[in-house]
């Protein structure tokens, strides 16, 4: 195969352009079709339990995803101002216009309804302010207002008074990025009203996706223009770098164009890959050039140093991709889809990579004139061989094998350390924190986070179900029946059984159906048995309407009570709030009965109070309107997933000492959870990719080399680079989250092609030259400057990423750089050290015994 | 020349309607004067019984039954209604009595029997919904003539089309609202809300109507939500007028122990 392709790329050089030119054209066709996905949720399958039973409960409680929009004002009347409330009440106004809005959701002290005492005895509904108020005492009248309501408080206005806040629902998330843009622009006409932000977890996702689009176009150009002026700096000789950047392009837009047009989205993860593949794809190409300028001579037939040179590099070559492909295709391992798209894609970029490099670089470099490739004589005996980094390597390689003892207990006891880092790694992720701090829609999730009971939504959805109850209704149905000609309209009502969540409309029709036959029949037995039906099923219905019953409205607020206890929570917004509040206006506004009624007809009838209001749909946010599932809406003031975590922990204590009654379930749902629930998929899917990448990796170093011994050696490198950058992450305490996680795979590709390299080159020179100390020498010339080099160009070239505001590609950019020194460091110490020490078994008998009389 | 006589013509046509002196035309006013009395003041005094589905936009159902009794105080003026519940059974008993009054304010009182609690309701906000239906308390009493203009926007063979804009837009949630009345029986069969973009937001649709003691009256209605494509569906049913209804059944007594007689359908399908 070698041999064909050298065949190829040195014979038919335009035939590579054209065959190179063809392909990019096509997929670069394709890329129009681009989807943009920013979700997080898609980070689980559709099917997945947790997932389905989210999109559920937002459909059972009508909730949508929502633009958090607040403004503080720090004055001494905080928002509680005509100004403040004015600006409020316009922007309320003004978004509910926003095409993509769900106007009835919109939550705003402008659309809020207020129930107050009208005098004794006379109860008053109201909207809490219809129109703003043009007065510092009605400004006040509705701080006072806002104090008696406890979902308002700390929800519409924080409870020191100096923020308000806009929940806006809108229709689908992809649409926040748009409608948040839109209410910029009309608080940018309100700031003489105070601060406005905007945040929400929508916002930060779909903002997200946004931004890294820009940065797609930004960042991953620029470095690849910082790798290219690396190599300028190496090679001085632009006709030849300009290549690998051509073959770096043409990767990823192959790889993206295919991604595109066979129907996959771009993703989070997917956008990141241009990034990823970039270093990979320059990595061999610097090999190449680099052992290309060290052998050139001018007058040399250029076609016949490339196949020299690529002849002995194809091997290390093929393999460095293939194990770097073997650690991305791990991620298929993965249960998370998006993850498992990037890890396909850029194992095929890195496999594509390979290809092209060993075709068009030296396809470009036959094509070359003579005089362009001049300028490499002159670096390689000039510069090169004499430069401080050649000394530096020099003596670098002399410690290495010298202090050989020293060197391998340095790595081993640095390796403890990392293990120690390792054990502390704290897994979290929010979000938001992809966003540098200094990013608006951190600072104003920063803001309002601390004014509020939180920005973050997380559910806690008790559902009741008893599974007997339609049949228990169809044999007291059947009693009474017995024996008598059933009416059709009523038989079709009782024949099969209702789904659980239409049994309460089933039986309100049974009732009605009853009803009516027993105004027109004539047959008082017929009569007799309709009420019975009649009177079971009302009984029926009362039985399933659960939450209804007072002694299930005290389990929710004993929930409530254990979660404000945690003081993880900011606030917990559930149907016993409504219920306490309307029967104590009902009761004339006194604080002792803010308070549960005793009997189910007095909750249904304060529950029906509170529908006669202007929002009677806000209802079943909190209930289903048969009542047999309630929702309690937790405020959070963080999104990491570990303050999450110890809510859910703090509930399951909870529940562990208060087990819920018969038929009654709880589970989690909200955005928050979800997210959860994917990072715990994702750590432990890493896990397994790791080691399943670790293993393949092995098996394939034990190939290469043929000998299990310098398979164990070429695997140290990348022991202490993935050790050593997840124990400094540890150490650091910075948060285990995912990018964090997908650079894993990075790690393990990029950091055993030195050592393979390097492994390859010894064996080969210790076979050329017949003895240690001559390869041990020959080691750090050219090979240990072209690692070097290597190290250099990646490392330095992703520097860049650092300006990115979005944390993923800072991340990249710093793993870049640690992967490069550690593995670099690894290649050039620990591995010379390793293979002094054990040269009696890595270099058995003959040679060594050649080496030793050579010494003599 | 062969212009000027299509468009005199044209001219001649469109005014038309408005010049000629159609057999007894009403104004605007008129028309709804006689809607108002059409829908609103049959007979002396009347009882029906109520079914609504409050269906919502994803079509989930709730129910309620309730027996509306009216008496009229003096026709196309002052009013008393009471309104007794009947279902679901956990409402069972509540009352809402209202002494609806043109020139002033309407009295509301509320009984609720799980709380054993009599209550007075400020005349505020008649725009709230009608124990979480898509009705207002607004539609179930009538909405004075006097807050509104009425402009006779077209009619054909069936109707009237009327345009209502609100005298205090602040009060209300819409810009305007067209309503189509029945050239025979005055009753508006359909009524069209619209917010200040001109876009539909609220529809009252009459679905049946039936001659009851020689009054046409509304036995079915619809009352859709545009917005979240809920919808209430209402049917009246064992109408009765002229029952002979006393002033003490709208009484605050009342409110705790309606006479039962009252509540009792009238005999006979």
């Amino acid at each position: 195969m070698k041999d064909a392709l050298l065949a190829l790329s040195t014979g038919r050089p335009r035939l590579v352009y054209l065959l190179t030119l063809l392909l990019v054209a096509v997929t670069a066709a394709l890329m129009p079709r681009i989807h943009i996905d920013t979700d997080p949720e898609n980070m689980l399958p559709p099917d997945q339990s947790d997932r389905v039973f989210h999109n559920q409960v937002e459909e059972w409680f009508g909730l949508h995803d929502a633009i958090v929009v607040g403004v503080v004002n720090e004055g001494a009347d905080g928002v509680y101002t005509p100004q403040t409330l004015a600006a409020l009440h316009r922007v309320s106004q003004a978004v509910l216009q926003i095409d993509g809005v769900i106007p009835p959701d919109l939550m705003s002290l402008a659309v809020a309804d207020n129930i107050t005492q009208d005098g004794p005895g006379v109860l008053r509904f109201e909207w809490m302010m219809k129109e703003a108020p043009t007065t510092q005492t009605r400004a006040a009248d509705i701080r006072d207002a806002v104090a008696r309501l406890p979902l308002l408080e700390d929800t519409l206005v924080s409870g020191d008074g100096k923020a308000a806040a806009v929940y806006v629902p809108i229709e689908r998330k992809d649409l926040s990025y748009a409608i948040s843009r839109e209410i910029e622009a009309l608080v940018a006409d309100e700031t003489a009203a105070g601060d406005w932000h905007i945040t929400g977890l929508p916002v930060a996702e779909d903002t997200f996706g946004h931004e890294m689009f820009v940065q797609m176009g930004i960042s991953a150009p620029l470095a690849g223009l910082m790798i290219f002026i690396l190599m300028w700096v190496f090679f001085r000789n632009l006709r030849l770098i300009i290549s690998p950047m051509i073959v770096a392009m043409a990767t990823v837009i192959v790889t993206m164009g295919l991604l595109i047009g066979m129907g996959f989205t771009v993703h989070i993860m997917s956008s990141m890959i241009p990034i990823f593949l970039m270093p990979i794809a320059v990595v061999d190409s610097i090999h190449i050039l680099s052992e290309f300028a060290d052998h050139y001579r001018q007058g040399d037939e250029p076609g016949a140093v490339m196949k020299k040179v690529v002849g002995h590099l194809f091997k290390p070559m093929l393999f460095t991709s293939l194990t770097s492909a073997a650690g991305f295709a791990s991620l298929l391992l993965t249960p998370i889809p998006p993850v498992r798209v990037f890890g396909a894609f850029v194992a095929f970029g890195i496999l594509l990579a390979f290809l092209l490099t060993v075709v068009f670089i030296p396809a470009w470099v036959v094509r070359s004139s003579p005089r362009s490739l001049a300028s490499l004589d002159r670096l390689r005996e000039g510069a090169d061989a004499q430069s401080g980094l050649a000394r530096a390597l020099r003596r670098v390689g002399r410690f290495a094998y010298g202090g050989k003892g020293l060197v391998t207990v340095a790595a081993v006891v640095i390796m403890a350390i990392s293990v120690a880092g390792l054990l502390r790694i704290q897994i979290n992720d929010n979000p938001v924190r992809w966003f540098k701090d200094t990013h608006r829609i951190r600072v104003a999730d920063t803001v309002l986070n601390a004014h509020f009971a939180g920005t973050y939504d997380a559910f806690f959805v008790l559902s009741y179900e008893d599974p007997s109850a339609w049949a228990d209704y169809r044999s007291l149905a059947g009693e009474a029946l017995a024996g008598l000609a059933v009416p059709p309209s009523l038989a079709v009502l009782l024949e099969s059984e209702p789904a659980a969540d239409e049994m309460d409309a089933r039986l309100g029709a049974i009732i009605g159906a009853a009803d009516d036959l027993s105004f027109d029949t004539d047959d008082p037995d017929l009569a007799d048995a309709l009420d019975a039906l009649m009177v079971a099923a009302e009984e029926a219905q009362t039985r399933a309407r659960y939450f209804q019953r007072p002694e299930a409205l005290a389990l929710v607020e004993s929930l409530q009570v254990a979660l404000a206890d945690t003081g993880l929570v900011g606030k917990t917004n559930a149907l016993p709030d409504v219920v306490k509040v309307v029967n104590r206006e009902l009761r004339g506004g006194e604080a002792g009965d803010y308070r549960i009624p005793e009997s189910v007809p007095g909750v249904a009838q304060a529950l029906l109070q509170y529908q006669s209001s202007h929002r009677p749909q806000d209802l079943w946010h909190m209930v289903t309107p048969d009542y047999s599932r309630t929702a309690v809406w937790l405020q959070l003031t963080s999104g990491d997933n570990q303050d999450m975590t110890r809510v859910i922990e703090a509930v399951d204590a909870w529940l562990a000492e208060h087990p819920l009654p018969e038929h009654v379930r709880g589970r989690w749902a909200g955005k928050t959870y979800i997210n959860v629930v994917w990072q715990g998929e994702m750590v432990a899917g890493m896990l397994n990719s790791l080691l399943g990448a670790f293993a393949v990796v092995f098996l394939m170093m034990l190939l290469l080399f043929r000998s299990v011994s310098w398979g164990v050696v070429a695997m140290l490198p990348l022991t202490f680079t993935i050790l050593g950058v997840y124990g400094f992450i540890g150490w650091i305490g910075k948060y285990y989250d995912m990018p964090i996680a997908v650079l894993s795979s990075l790690t393990l590709g990029l950091s055993v092609d030195f050592a393979i390299h390097f492994i390859q080159r010894s064996r080969e020179l210790h076979r050329e030259l017949g003895s240690f100390e001559a390869m041990a020498k020959a080691m750090f010339e050219e090979p240990a400057r072209a690692i070097t080099r290597n190290a250099f160009v990646i490392a330095l070239g992703f520097t860049p990423l650092f300006l990115a505001p979005l944390m993923p590609y800072v991340t990249v950019g710093g793993f870049m750089a640690s992967i490069m020194v550690l593995s670099g460091a690894a290649t050039l110490l620990l591995l010379p050290a390793v293979i002094a020490l054990g040269r009696r078994l890595l270099f058995p008998a003959k040679a060594s015994r050649g080496v030793e009389s050579h010494v003599a | 020349m062969l212009p000027r006589i299509v468009l005199l013509a044209a001219g001649l046509a469109a005014l038309a309607p408005v010049t000629s002196p159609a057999q007894d035309e009403l104004d605007a006013d008129a028309i709804v004067a006689r809607a108002n009395l059409a829908s609103y003041y049959a007979g002396a005094d009347g009882r029906s019984e109520a079914r609504m589905r409050i269906i919502d936009g994803q079509g989930r159902e709730q129910r309620r039954q309730f027996t509306v009794l009216r008496r009229n105080v003096e026709a196309g003026g002052d009013q008393q209604f009471l309104v007794v519940f009947s279902q679901p059974s956990d409402v069972r008993g509540t009352t809402f009595l209202v002494h609806k009054h043109v020139q002033r304010d309407d009295d509301r009182w509320l009984y609720l029997p799980g709380l054993d609690l009599v209550k007075r309701i400020a005349a505020g906000d008649k725009r709230t919904s009608f124990v979480g239906s898509h009705y207002y308390y607004e539609d179930v009493s009538g909405r004075n003539p006097g807050e509104d203009t009425h402009v006779l926007a077209g009619q054909d063979e069936q109707a009237y089309e009327l345009v209502h804009t609100p005298k205090d837009p602040a009060s209300v949630e819409f810009a305007e609202y067209t309503t189509w009345i029945d050239r025979a029986t005055f009753l508006p069969m359909r009524i069209e809300y619209r917010d200040e973009r001109g876009q539909a937001i609220r529809r009252v649709e009459v679905k049946k109507v039936e001659q009851v003691q020689g009054h046409p009256t509304v036995t079915a209605s619809r009352i859709t939500d545009v917005v979240s494509g809920g919808y209430t569906d209402v049917q009246f049913r064992y109408i009765a007028y002229d029952l002979g209804m006393p002033d003490e059944l709208f009484g605050e007594r009342s409110l705790r122990n309606p006479a039962s007689e009252w509540l009792e359908r009238p005999s006979g399908p």
